[in-house]
């Protein structure tokens, strides 16, 4: 699509929609019948104890696994089966892990330049020059030329949030991105996500930081056996929950609703 | 105990070209089975499955029998089949790799296998192919972490050279049981052989352990 | 080409007895060469320095040499050391055991050492003396580790025996290629020793594949 012809039908207002989206794992059900949607600018927070479903939800997305059921809509179009259509979609989405997996044996700067490079095509310059914003943007510049082994772990997650926006995705999806965090380096990566929501930034964020969710997320889905029990604003969900389930799951957390 | 290392002195020039064809060897060992072995353990990775299948059988071989036996076999019963003449040099340098790239391969895949699973998941969430994923990512950091054992290998190789002297291949301990057989002075010349060996290994090993040492967080995901 | 088969039924009761030296050797080495490998760790990790130093000179030493070399050089210097002949299959032994005890004291050093200190550190806190600790809490992780390596060792070790037949000890790789100079069959002796290494290593090769697969330790 040209620039000309995007500016005449405007976008869909819905990014991500998922009908009945089911998942096993062998007889394991990871996901058993999910229904949601994800707006254009919208930052939506899974919540749900841990494995619930939530972080496979999100690798569904990104054609990580395959569904079993269901279907998974992407600007209103289904995921593609094959791999080069597959690659297309993932080029559009920028996904985030809970343990970073940057490239160990690539600098900072060189794992953000290297979707940009490698995929995207451009010249050695430009994503350089693309791959140096982005490290402005996360507060990292002075740490370009460090390998990851001599970064902390919440700078390892923010080269990992420049490396995924070098794609200039349309989409973020973070999987527990401040897990495997130490808790002093937490807040540094949960402020460049606000600064990216803030931005507009369409996001999907499996968290188990609470405060994160109830501050920032528009729209909070919670995950419980491979379901959704409930879902709505965060205020519904933390303050109002109409679900005894997720009343005992924040509860659990320590979270009086 | 009387030492005498006269022979040895006096026979030093025929003992040094004798540790140039063994370094030759060595060296020749190292380059073929180090291409012939990621040959293989590349395909047996990610090639088609008969071939999987041929290469294993391939591999398990070379793991059961010891090289001696390949080395004489390809020496002795080979040319009795063909009607090639090798010269025992060549014959030894085609012997020994075509063992030790066994070897090789099973390093190769091993390094590729211990690369994590997430890295390539990362790969794919930037939108890159397959073959993108294991040049750029999963390959770099295998042969980071395949490097200690790429070391024992490389002195492997060193000492697989020795063997050779068993098919008349004129390296250094083929001519260290030669001067010793003639000069009735065995332990001095066998001592100072075995120095000789200690001197080129442990280095070689050194230097590959201190290299790995310093590069080791390039392989670490 | 005439190929006479025959050569190798009539050569069986020989080989056979090659294949039970070649055995013998691989078995006697790592009886010998365990007990030896843990008391050279022991000795790597001395108070006294000497002790330490001497210990991991040997280990240096046999870990760096071809293991053919070993065995020459202990069929020329043992008999002068000791002033009285071995026989070849004691010299063999001795060649193999250096090397294997070298390879294997490697082996139990770097298994122990890779065992956390916080294992020991916890063992302490509740009261056990140093030596339970090792015991009860070191030394049974360690295996672990340890086992895997010495099945390969195990391995490694096999086809390395058919290097003393350099020295004329009637392991299967000697008698093969003695009946094959007598015979002139070479084809079929060789081939028939490589037939009979195989279908007693691939096996070995197999159980330590096995073994790895079930007690390695993945990082």
């Amino acid at each position: 699509m040209t620039a000309a012809t995007l500016a005449m039908q405007p976008a869909p207002r819905v990014v991500l929609q998922y009908r009945d989206v089911r998942k096993l794992y062998g007889d394991f059900v990871a996901l058993s019948g999910v229904s949601m949607e994800v707006e254009r600018g919208q930052v939506v927070c899974l919540i749900g104890p841990s494995g619930s479903g939530k972080s496979t939800l999100l690798r569904c997305t990104n054609a990580l696994e395959t569904l079993d059921g269901g279907e998974l809509l992407f600007d209103g179009v289904p995921l593609p089966r094959d791999p080069a259509s597959i690659r297309k979609v993932r080029q559009r989405m920028g996904m985030v892990f809970q343990n970073f997996e940057l490239f160990p044996h690539k600098t900072a700067i060189q794992n953000v330049m290297m979707g940009p490079s490698t995929v995207l095509g451009l010249s050695e310059q430009q994503s350089r020059a693309r791959a140096e914003a982005l490290l402005v943007k996360v507060g990292l510049s002075d740490k370009a030329g460090n390998y990851p082994a001599n970064l902390s772990g919440g700078q390892q997650q923010r080269v990992a949030i420049a490396r995924a926006l070098a794609m200039e995705p349309e989409v973020m999806l973070f999987d527990e991105p401040t897990s495997a965090l130490d808790p002093e380096t937490i807040g540094e990566v949960l402020n460049v996500m606000k600064a990216l929501a803030d931005d507009g930034m369409t996001m999907v964020v499996v968290t188990h930081e609470m405060t994160f969710a109830r501050r920032v997320a528009d729209h909070v889905v919670v995950f419980e056996s491979g379901q959704i029990i409930e879902q709505g604003p965060p205020a519904q969900i933390f303050d109002a929950p109409i679900q005894a389930r997720t009343r005992d799951f924040l509860g659990h957390l320590g979270w009086d609703a | 105990m009387d030492f005498n290392y006269d022979p040895v002195l006096q026979s030093w020039r025929f003992l040094l070209d004798g540790l140039q064809v063994t370094l030759l060897l060595s060296g020749g060992v190292a380059a073929c089975s180090l291409i012939l072995g990621t040959l293989v353990g590349l395909a047996r990775r990610y090639g088609p499955q008969w071939l999987r299948v041929v290469l294993v059988f391939y591999i398990d071989s070379m793991r059961a029998i010891p090289v001696l036996v390949v080395l004489v076999w390809i020496y002795f019963a080979l040319p009795a089949i063909t009607g090639w003449n090798l010269p025992p040099f060549w014959s030894a340098l085609f012997a020994l790799s075509f063992h030790l790239a066994a070897y090789v391969a099973e390093v190769i895949r091993a390094g590729i296998e211990s690369v994590r699973p997430g890295q390539v998941r990362a790969g794919l969430a930037l939108g890159m192919s397959g073959p993108q994923i294991v040049r750029k990512i999963v390959l770099p950091q295998a042969i980071v972490r395949m490097m200690p054992a790429f070391g024992s290998l490389l002195s492997l190789a060193i000492k697989d050279t020795a063997i050779a002297a068993v098919i008349a291949v004129p390296e250094l301990m083929r001519r260290a049981d030669a001067v010793a057989g003639q000069s009735y002075a065995p332990v001095e010349v066998f001592s100072t052989v075995m120095i000789i060996y200690f001197l080129i290994i442990f280095p070689v090993t050194r230097a590959v352990d201190m290299v790995y040492k310093r590069i080791a967080f390039l392989g670490r995901s | 080409m005439n190929l006479d088969w025959t050569i190798i039924p009539a050569s069986a009761g020989a080989l056979a007895r090659g294949a039970l030296i070649t055995i013998a050797l691989t078995v006697l080495t790592m009886a010998i060469a365990v007990p030896c490998g843990i008391g050279v760790a022991m000795l790597r990790e001395s108070r006294l320095r000497p002790v330490a130093l001497l210990a991991t000179c040997f280990v240096e030493l046999f870990r760096n040499l071809p293991i053919i070399l070993v065995v020459y050089w202990a069929f020329y210097v043992m008999p002068v050391v000791f002033g009285i002949a071995f026989s070849p299959f004691i010299t063999g032994l001795v060649a193999l055991s250096l090397n294997n005890t070298a390879y294997n004291s490697e082996t139990f050093r770097s298994g122990i050492k890779s065992i956390r200190k916080g294992q020991t550190e916890a063992a302490l806190a509740l009261g056990m003396s140093e030596a339970q600790a090792f015991r009860k809490i070191v030394l049974p992780q360690a295996w672990r580790r340890v086992l895997p390596v010495l099945a390969t060792t195990w391995v490694t070790l096999f086809k390395d025996t058919s290097l003393v037949s350099v020295i004329a000890v009637g392991d299967l790789a000697h008698t093969a290629m003695q009946i094959r100079s007598q015979s002139f069959r070479v084809i079929e002796m060789l081939t028939a020793m490589a037939a009979i290494y195989w279908l007693l290593g691939y096996p070995q090769a197999k159980i330590a594949d096995w073994i790895h697969k079930k007690f390695g330790v993945t990082e």
